[in-house]
């Protein structure tokens, strides 16, 4: 198990994929993290990451829905006479 | 993987709208709850059209959106009918989980796939002293855990369920800052309008 040795390799497929790789991935994803979805501690243990990483999609999602809600009761009609429409062509450059 | 999120975010913009326009005329009286998935679904269309096909991810969303025969019209709208974004790599539909994370087999980073590891690692154990099993053991349930959380962030990127666990990471960096992008220009067109609605 790669916990016992530095140079330990674990296989993936037909490349192989080193420890400092890993390591490399997952301080970049933690990078993408905003603050909210951070924690105190330096150590980004792997799961932790990918757990908080898990949660932040999940929120953008989320939020994606509730906008998508609010602009379906803002638009009243999507149709091309209405003042909403000429507000969004106006934003169109 | 993004130079100019301005620009990026222009585009989306330009895309999304494009997509809510071409539904106008052909939909006069939509109720509350199809209009809300036009709207979600063109702006998701605009972020994959936006990427270009180039990741995964993106095409995953595409992929999706054409299984149900409802979006058709729209995908062609805004994608064009040679949509040219299917995959040629792409893994049967069979091949998927349901969502609960059990998944067909793929080749894990984390976790020592090989049984040979595992015997060595009993026979290590066995024969150094006290301290050794319990540090396989902490390794072990390391291991499980990230695999569990592997399996779970699969189910929210796109194509997720299709990717060996280190172009899921690849995909995952990729997707969160391109997604963040579509919240923002969302963002900025609810924020845009009035409060208040005219009918």
């Amino acid at each position: 198990m790669s916990g016992r040795s530095s140079g330990s390799r674990a296989q993936l497929g037909s490349s192989r994929i080193s420890d400092d790789q890993i390591i490399e991935l997952i301080t970049r994803l933690r990078q993408q993290l905003p603050e909210i979805h951070q924690w105190r501690s330096d150590k980004a243990s792997a799961s932790k990451v990918l757990q908080e990483t898990c949660n932040y999609i999940r929120s953008l999602h989320k939020e994606v829905d509730d906008i998508s809600e609010r602009l379906s009761q803002l638009l009243s009609t999507i149709d091309a006479n209405s003042p909403e429409a000429s507000i969004i062509r106006s934003l169109i450059p | 993987m993004m130079h100019n999120p301005s620009k990026v975010r222009q585009k989306i913009m330009k895309k999304w709208i494009m997509g809510l326009r071409s539904c106008s005329s052909s939909h006069e009286n939509l109720s509350l709850s199809e209009r809300r998935w036009i709207i979600k679904l063109s702006a998701d269309l605009a972020l994959a059209s936006v990427r270009n096909g180039s990741r995964r991810w993106s095409r995953a969303i595409i992929e999706e959106a054409s299984r149900n025969p409802d979006n058709k019209g729209l995908i062609q709208r805004m994608l064009g009918s040679g949509c040219d974004y299917r995959s040629p790599c792409l893994i049967p539909r069979e091949g998927r989980s349901d969502g609960n994370g059990a998944g067909h087999v793929t080749k894990s980073m984390w976790v020592a796939t090989s049984s040979k590891k595992i015997v060595k690692r009993c026979r290590r154990a066995r024969r150094s002293n006290g301290r050794a099993p319990r540090r396989n053991e902490a390794a072990s349930i390391a291991k499980r855990l990230v695999k569990k959380r592997t399996q779970l962030l699969k189910d929210f990127v796109p194509g997720g369920q299709d990717m060996d666990d280190v172009s899921l990471i690849e995909e995952t960096l990729d997707y969160i800052v391109w997604l963040r992008a579509q919240v923002d220009v969302m963002r900025a067109l609810a924020h845009s309008l009035p409060a208040t609605t005219s009918i």
